[in-house]
């Protein structure tokens, strides 16, 4: 596969990936800031998905979701993200299933559309995220019945798995900043149950710990569990399998990546909630964060280098 | 609203051939089926269709980008519903002189690049050629397989108020449109279910594998390694480019995916370098190689060039044809078709005078109003002047640049090209058309794809197709 080929496939997924995150972490910061305010503001969303150069920020709810998804001076808002997945799509049309191109595509028309930002003041912000959100659900279900396994698919999902991981270690940070600064602990229960709803989890949590909210059990199924996909353990047992087969098929080197994937995925296994709590799980997910970049680079350096 | 409303206003343009009405307001034969279809249809069933059509295009991804203020505007390139009909008599008519021309023309660059008998007998003038910009010398004497240099070819073809068929242009270099061939048709079969079969009208889907055989043939390997060489996702043709490369199942590549190493070309791949031996290149002569042309393109390969000449790789076109298709040159095919292959014209040429002889630079002027003058390098539609509709000033203007350099102008009576019903604003109205057939060489001879692009000037009155400037297209039906 061409090189060129081999980014733009990661980059497909990683934009998607991080399009369906925003969408849903801007769902649940909605509901949550009607009800309080004071402690779900806009704000920590639009500093992480912003530079440092941003100068934008509200607190009203509709203007934040404009910005975020329809905003075209925001690199990050959905409109941008998805069309930057679609360029990417559209230049590696020979090896994604004709289905896939074509509901990315439409999902770009539908972001362009002129009449999308009047149904975002007039009608029900609430649907119209989860309308936006659709088209990532079908993206994903596309690509899992028309995509044939293989190098294409493989690469696809590594970039998909990068920005998950790379999601739930930041949204798992915004929440710690915010639970650093309260002393109430009905407040941080807010806080930890919101986590669990922008990440997907709270219906699990529920099913399995029923509505007690201990952190030691959210910090557990978030980062740890093996059958949740949106925890971190089971993104990186997700990436360690793709990036193997990869390797096998002679489409990555070997040179560190194994060794890096195969020492974050234990330590993310064997590292007990004692040993997390000791170090602060905000250095835990610092050195998993730092882990993921390590990977990333390992593998961006496949585009770069094989020039001669 | 009745139907038969539907031709109540069609104005036919005078003295022009009309591809739908005979002279005395009958149908002609050929349409009748079609026509008992439109006349069965409701105009709000017509406009539903051509609403549809748009959305089939915008969602199917068949569109170009705009840019602007660094917003992507997704265009599509206008679609007419209705279409244009073809009998097999003139599309044998057709077929058999598109293959005589690229025959004549195949033979002229082969001459041109080596022994040049043709100027050497006087036929051509040595330095028209060597005046022409589209004249390589880096192809001097360089051996191309089976002698064949334009292995894909879009002649453009006009129907005059004789009914007569005339070549345009030649268009030898990279011709585009093909793709639009491709999907107007698929839009068809989903905007007249039943109507195609019954028409009896020839398929065109086999192209995409016709062209893949052409350039498979081109080495000698039992599974060449062969790629579309495109500049990019910000060319207007890029959809095109997409599209040909997912329908044969190559690779689709860009410059920079490409390197050149020890005298061979090489994609950068996961698994290190792959060679490439087949290059369908879509990236213009003076792009392809910074080391002999453009130096500044990056749109092609370093060294690209002197890798062609080895032999070790297959560029398609061959670089250099463009020097057949210049319009200075264009006035010589008849000759050459007589002098190479000793055989009559079947395709006629438009009368054209050059404007580097001073009686043809005379009359030119004295008849400017009926005239159109182009660059003998220009193309899309660019750079024209049409005598009838351009103001005093405008003709002295154009007059005096002309004056600079007289034999990089030529001159051709404007011709009224024939008409085609289209269906707008609820009503058919006829419009000007003309014809692109797409031709492969290859070494077992000239195979056309029966249909093409039929383009059309869809605004009233205007006699230019080019897409550049208005015009959309139509799909083009060739019955059996």
């Amino acid at each position: 596969m061409l090189s060129r080929v081999a980014n733009n496939l990661i980059w497909l997924d990683r934009y998607m990936e991080r399009g369906n995150g925003i969408l849903s972490l801007l769902k649940v910061n909605f509901y949550a800031n009607q009800d309080s305010p004071e402690l779900f503001s806009w704000t920590p969303i639009i500093n992480n998905f912003t530079t440092s150069e941003n100068e934008f920020y509200t607190e009203d709810a509709i203007e934040c979701i404009d910005f975020m998804v329809l905003n075209s001076g925001n690199s990050n808002s959905i409109l941008n993200i998805v069309t930057k997945a679609r360029e990417n799509a559209r230049s590696v049309q020979e090896h994604i299933s004709k289905e896939l191109w074509l509901c990315i595509n439409n999902y770009y028309l539908y972001l362009t559309d002129k009449d999308l930002s009047r149904r975002l003041r007039e009608e029900d912000p609430v649907q119209f995220l989860e309308d936006l959100r659709k088209h990532h659900l079908i993206y994903y279900g596309t690509a899992d019945i028309t995509q044939e396994r293989g190098p294409a698919d493989n690469f696809m999902n590594v970039g998909k798995y990068l920005e998950r991981v790379i999601q739930i270690s930041d949204f798992t940070a915004i929440k710690l900043i915010e639970i650093g600064k309260t002393t109430d602990s009905l407040e941080k229960g807010f806080y930890w149950k919101n986590l669990l709803l922008s990440v997907g989890g709270y219906q699990l949590y529920l099913k399995t710990h029923k509505s007690t909210f201990n952190e030691d059990h959210i910090i557990s199924l978030v980062f740890q569990d093996k059958l949740f996909p949106r925890s971190v353990y089971y993104c990186v047992n997700k990436l360690n399998w793709h990036i193997n087969q990869l390797i096998e098929s002679n489409q990555l080197e070997k040179n560190n990546l194994e060794f890096l994937l195969g020492k974050l995925e234990s330590t993310i296994k064997y590292t007990t909630i004692e040993s997390i709590n000791e170090q602060g799980l905000n250095n835990y997910i610092g050195s998993i964060k730092d882990d993921i970049r390590n990977i990333s680079m390992n593998i961006n350096s496949v585009y770069f280098s094989n020039t001669n | 609203m009745d139907s038969n409303q539907l031709f109540s206003s069609y104005e036919k343009l005078p003295s022009t051939w009309d591809e739908m009405y005979c002279d005395n307001s009958e149908f002609r034969k050929h349409y009748t089926g079609f026509i008992e279809y439109l006349k069965n249809t409701s105009p709000e069933k017509l406009t539903k269709k051509e609403d549809l059509s748009k959305q089939l295009f915008m969602s199917q991804g068949v569109t170009f980008t705009v840019y602007n203020d660094n917003e992507g505007i997704e265009k599509i390139f206008p679609f007419d519903i209705v279409p244009r009909i073809i009998t097999a008599e003139e599309w044998d008519k057709i077929e058999k002189g598109i293959k005589q021309r690229l025959k004549a023309l195949n033979l002229f660059i082969k001459d041109i690049y080596n022994e040049q008998f043709i100027i050497k007998d006087g036929l051509i003038p040595a330095e028209l050629i060597y005046s022409c910009p589209n004249f390589l010398r880096e192809m001097k004497g360089v051996k191309v397989p089976y002698d064949v240099y334009v292995h894909i070819s879009g002649v453009d073809l006009i129907r005059n108020n004789d009914g007569e068929f005339y070549v345009l242009e030649d268009n030898l270099r990279t011709p585009s449109g093909v793709s639009y061939m491709l999907e107007n048709r698929e839009i068809s079969k989903r905007l007249f279910p039943g109507v195609l079969p019954k028409s009896n009208v020839r398929s065109v889907s086999n192209y995409p594998n016709m062209l893949y055989k052409k350039l498979k043939e081109l080495s000698d390997k039992t599974d060449p390694n062969i790629v579309l060489l495109t500049p990019g996702i910000y060319n207007s043709a890029y959809y095109e480019h997409t599209t040909l490369a997912r329908l044969m199942g190559i690779e689709l590549v860009e410059g920079s995916d490409l390197v050149v190493k020890n005298h061979f070309v090489y994609m950068k791949t996961t698994n290190g370098l792959k060679q490439v031996d087949v290059i369908y290149r879509r990236v213009d002569d003076d792009f392809l190689d910074p080391l002999e042309f453009n130096a500044t393109s990056v749109l092609g390969v370093a060294g690209i060039m002197s890798v062609y000449r080895k032999g070790n790789v297959n560029i398609v076109n061959a670089p250099g044809t463009g020097i057949a298709d210049d319009k200075a040159i264009y006035i010589y095919v008849p000759d050459m078709i007589k002098y190479y292959l000793n055989e009559e014209p079947i395709l006629k040429n438009i009368e054209t005078y050059q404007l580097g002889l001073p009686e043809d630079f005379e009359y030119v002027v004295k008849n400017i109003k009926t005239m159109v003058i182009k660059k003998t390098d220009g193309s899309g539609g660019y750079g024209m002047l049409m005598g009838h509709e351009a103001t005093e000033a405008e003709i002295k203007d154009y007059i005096d640049n002309v004056k600079k350099n007289p034999s990089g102008f030529i001159a051709q009576p404007i011709l009224r090209l024939s008409t085609a019903p289209c269906y707008i604003n609820g009503q058919l109205s006829p419009r000007c058309i003309d014809l692109r057939p797409f031709a492969l060489c290859g070494k077992d001879g000239i195979d056309i794809c029966p249909g093409g692009l039929t383009r059309v000037a869809l605004k009233k009155g205007s006699l230019v197709v080019n897409s550049s400037q208005g015009g959309g297209s139509k799909d083009t039906w060739v019955l059996q």
